[in-house]
């Protein structure tokens, strides 16, 4: 029992906690809100200011496909490499409203979904403040932000993977199965938005594995299991059905041998600036500092993020925007340190001026202002049009696609058949310009093919038969593939080629001066 | 001697410079302009095909008639018969096409002489009866799936190659009175050329591998190239010959193709091929590529919106067709020979009926730029004009393929599946988010329920 001068220094003593904690909640809810905000501002800003890249293009022509959009269920097979959440999501729309900005504009919903979640997540994990933290660096983040800018499934992908990730961190907090019923429903929909994510699925057992404080029990790990099957089965259904059961697996026969596209150091020199240095640095200082308080959480995190970072280390196909599901763990793991020295911060004055230093709010919110300023910056300056004409896979549109499409569809006649230097451009020019196109370095061998392409069996002959009417050089391909472009370009040679349409874009030379480059030229060939 | 070689290699680099030169057509003189939205008409002469042989199985169209058994010899049933067969990748001969022959199947309008007439002159007649099909001339069918296929158009001859190329041309045979040369009297008449000409609508008559040098003059010298002079009936007029205000109108087809990307084809465009004849025993195949390329052509260049684009066989070549020629004349009709009309205003998938020969097209000519005719065949041949719709907007060129477009059946469409599926997936794990919050907040509930008691 208190005495009642006790009582009243205890009700002075709770009385800046309350207030701080009223401080908090206002802060953190304006941080989310300056996060949504300027999230999808970066998402929309200029979003459609170019067409499609070859993946876009790709999974649109399949939406558009299960859609039955005329012009393009002929050219684009429904059935490919990957299951169709997304494209299934985006054919609803289309039925609605068909145009490449709202395949787009469907991608920043759940990049801005995957803010709020993420939100959620660090909430539940270490409160409002490294929650809302996390939050924005999310919803800054270039990775994210270039990702989920574009019809891409690594975006839907990353949002379930994070809700699964959320509906693990319930169950782990509260013990409550129900939670690992939903992670498993969750982690469903994360294969059927991409496939890959089934590494995830190994993450859950590490977790679980290095956590022996959450205890699951097995007839519940095995129900989970079952929900994520019963979630999944309509990938392998609907393709049995529809007679086209061996497309996945082809597919995945090419992806086991196909060469290493990209060298093993590939991750460490482009994701790091991509999701931001700073970030991952106060993740990593967090990790060490925060090390005494390490719990299940930080395990999680950590198996979120080690498990799929290795496999696609190991993996011989890597791809810019493979790794983005780690995004939301790295962003927390950031949140939370720097949230925890905010919170941990009293403003006390120490003899020591480190200490001093260190022991003040502001100088934590200045980190944070400086993660959120090099996020943003990065962001803003990634976003702007593509003045190159080489470009990465997965990092956006590409200069003039639509708009040799749109010229393709005015001024080229049914069933004309289009050569590309390869498949990228080939599957652009089909969704734009509605016309069969076909990659010339596409292998004729299956095994060395993704087999959702067809190969030119015989080029020279094609065009002699009339089969190949028009040749497309493109310089991002050429960059690609230097001896197939002169290959084609021995062709336009050969069969007296003439330029019928030609995209440019202005570009610097080394001197600094605009210079107008052609990116895609179209020929007609003469057999 | 000098003086004549100098001479001949000076008329060579003339002739041949010529059908570089821009061709100085008059303006189209007034009451001349098209009647019809055809501003330019090109018509591809192949070789020796009649109508059942490249469309007697062509559905819809007046194909072989079941139960179709030609005698080996009319005279003498025992000795069996012959029923039409796919001729598919047999090797086949250049079958006898002459005037004679034609007499011999004809057999006085009992059509059964087919095989006998063949067998008397040393070869199998049982190929007269061999037919192809889609499998065989995947293009033409195509062409014919979409554009307009004609099945009563007539040979205007019951010969070879020259006279109906002449009908071609003149609308007359190419007929010389005894002790006069066929030059002669065709100085004396007209072609639609000539017409064309003094109208001032340009024309121009392509020819694959064009030599100059070849004319009727020194035919029999040239070989195997003297076919030229056969399909070229211009070859064999004087005028056209040396007078080069005429003879420039003949080139060489590479003209063709430089027109087209020009926007200069002119509105009247006969071609005659070379190798790619189809001319038994050519391959097929080579014949429907660069037939192929002739079109593709046309329809990516400018002309496309106005132009008609005919191909069509000259004779029979031996084969057998099941419809009696009409006989109109002494001269004709010969047998029935396939025609492929393709127009941005042809009906789509239709076989036109109407009674046609060679001088329709003469006649189509005439009447759409208001020209006279040049004889009586032609003023009272039919016009093809029922092929066209010309109230509808001119339709999108179409690269029909070289493969025949076979209707493959449909897949089990799988959208129902995938929209089933993939909302049964959705609706299930959100079934277990909901479930599971619900559960959590029943449960907040009773436990601030049990607080506050």
């Amino acid at each position: 029992m208190l005495n009642v001068s006790e009582r009243v220094f205890e009700r002075e003593a709770v009385k800046p906690r309350a207030l701080a904690l009223v401080n908090e909640l206002v802060i953190s809810r304006v941080i989310l809100l300056i996060a949504m905000g300027a999230g999808a501002f970066l998402r929309i800003w200029q979003i459609n200011a170019m067409g499609y890249n070859t993946d876009e293009a790709v999974y649109a022509g399949q939406a558009a496909a299960i859609a039955r959009i005329a012009g393009l269920k002929e050219v684009f097979p429904i059935f490919r490499a990957h299951p169709l959440l997304f494209q299934f999501i985006l054919s609803i729309v289309d039925r609605i409203y068909f145009s490449d900005l709202a395949g787009r504009l469907l991608a920043v919903i759940f990049g801005l979904a995957t803010v709020l979640i993420t939100y959620e997540l660090g909430k539940t994990l270490y409160g409002r403040l490294p929650g809302a933290l996390a939050a924005i660096f999310m919803a800054l983040m270039p990775y994210h932000v270039i990702v989920s800018r574009q019809v891409l499934l690594d975006g839907p992908m990353t949002f379930f993977s994070t809700l699964t990730l959320l509906m693990l961190a319930k169950f782990s907090k509260t013990h409550r199965s129900v939670w690992l019923y939903a992670a498993g429903g969750s982690m469903g929909l994360t294969f059927l938005s991409k496939e890959t994510s089934i590494v995830m699925l190994g993450s859950i057992f590490v977790f679980l594995a290095l956590a022996p404080e959450i205890r699951t029990r097995l007839r519940d790990l095995i129900l989970a299991m079952v929900v994520m099957v019963l979630v999944i089965a309509p990938f392998p259904i609907s393709m049995i059905l529809a007679g086209s059961s061996t497309t996945g697996r082809s597919y995945l026969i090419w992806q086991l041998f196909r060469r290493a596209n990209h060298p093993w150091s590939f991750y460490f020199t482009i994701v790091p600036p991509a999701v931001g240095i700073l970030l991952i640095i106060f993740a990593i200082a967090g990790l060490y500092f925060f090390r005494h308080e390490h719990s299940w959480r930080e395990k999680l995190l950590l198996a979120w993020i080690i498990v799929p970072l290795v496999f696609f280390e190991i993996w011989p196909v890597k791809g810019y925007q493979y790794l983005l599901p780690i995004a939301p763990p790295l962003a927390l793991l950031a949140g939370r340190t720097l949230g925890r020295w905010i919170q941990l911060a009293r403003g006390k004055r120490f003899v020591s001026p480190v200490k001093t230093l260190f022991n003040q709010p502001a100088v934590y919110w200045l980190m944070t202002g400086a993660v959120v300023f090099s996020l943003s910056f990065t962001s803003w300056r990634q976003i702007q049009p593509e003045t190159s004409s080489t470009l990465l896979a997965g990092t956006g549109g590409v200069p003039g696609g639509r708009e040799v499409g749109v010229w393709i569809q005015e001024h080229v006649p049914l069933k004309a058949h289009f050569m590309t230097i390869g498949p990228s451009m080939a599957n652009i020019v089909q969704f734009y310009g509605e016309h069969p196109a076909y990659g010339l370095a596409v292998s004729p061998n299956p095994i060395r093919r993704n087999p959702s392409y067809d190969p030119i069996l015989n080029a020279d002959l094609q065009i002699r038969n009339s089969e190949l009417q028009y040749l497309v050089w493109d310089s991002f391909s050429a960059d690609r593939s230097p001896f197939f472009a002169a290959k084609l370009m021995s062709y336009v040679d050969k069969y007296n080629g003439r330029a019928v349409h030609t995209e440019t874009i202005t570009v610097k030379d080394k001197a600094g001066n605009s210079v107008i480059k052609p990116v895609i030229i179209i020929y007609e060939v003469y057999p | 001697m000098i003086k004549r070689t100098l001479f001949t290699i000076f008329s060579v680099v003339v002739l041949a410079s010529a059908q570089f030169l821009p061709v100085q057509a008059a303006p189209i003189r007034q009451g001349h302009q098209p009647a019809t939205p055809i501003q330019h008409l090109v018509i591809l002469m192949q070789e020796n095909h009649t109508f059942d042989n490249y469309f007697g199985t062509y559905p819809g169209a007046d194909g072989l008639p079941a139960g179709t058994k030609m005698p080996v010899d009319p005279n003498n049933p025992s000795a069996g018969y012959v029923t039409p067969w796919h001729l598919g990748n047999s090797t086949i001969t250049d079958l006898s096409h002459s005037a004679p022959t034609f007499k011999d199947q004809y057999n006085n309008g009992k059509m059964d002489g087919f095989v006998s007439a063949l067998n008397s002159r040393n070869q199998d007649g049982k190929q007269a009866m061999g037919y192809y099909d889609g499998t065989d001339i995947p293009y033409y069918w195509n062409l014919a799936d979409n554009y307009v296929l004609f099945d009563q158009f007539f040979s205007s001859a019951r010969d070879g190659s020259f006279g109906n190329h002449m009908y071609w041309v003149a609308a007359v045979p190419p007929i010389a009175p005894k002790g006069q040369k066929l030059n002669d009297v065709l100085a004396d008449v007209p072609t639609i050329f000539d017409n064309l000409q003094a109208a001032g609508i340009s024309w121009k008559f392509y020819v694959q591998n064009y030599n100059p040098t070849i004319t009727y003059r020194d035919q029999t010298s040239s070989g195997s190239k003297a076919s030229q002079v056969v399909w070229v009936p211009l070859l064999n007029f004087d005028r056209f010959i040396d007078d080069p205000t005429l003879s420039s109108h003949i080139v060489d087809l590479n003209q063709y193709f430089i027109d087209l990307n020009n926007g200069t084809l002119p509105a009247v465009s006969y071609i005659v091929p070379s190798g790619a004849s189809e001319h038994p025993p050519s391959n097929l195949m080579s014949g429907q590529r660069f037939v192929k390329s002739i079109i593709q052509e046309l329809m990516r260049s400018t002309s496309w919106d106005s132009s008609a684009f005919m191909l069509a066989y000259d004779d029979w070549g031996g084969w057998y067709d099941h419809v009696t020629p009409i006989q109109v004349d002494q001269f004709g009709y010969g047998p029935r020979v396939p025609v492929i009309l393709v127009s941005p205003y042809a009906k789509s998938g239709y076989i036109d009926h109407t009674v046609l020969d060679f001088t329709s097209m003469l006649k189509f000519i005439e009447q759409n730029w208001n020209i006279a005719p040049l004889a009586g065949r032609d003023t009272n041949a039919n016009n093809f004009i029922s092929a066209f719709d010309f109230t509808k907007a001119p339709r999108l060129p179409n690269f029909l393929p070289l493969g025949r477009i076979t209707v493959i059946p449909p897949k089990k469409d799988p959208t129902n599946v995938i929209y089933l599926g993939y909302g049964g997936a959705l609706f299930l794990a959100v079934s277990f988010f909901s479930l599971a919050n619900f559960r959590i907040q029943r449960t907040k509930k009773r436990g601030t329920q049990q607080v506050t008691k």
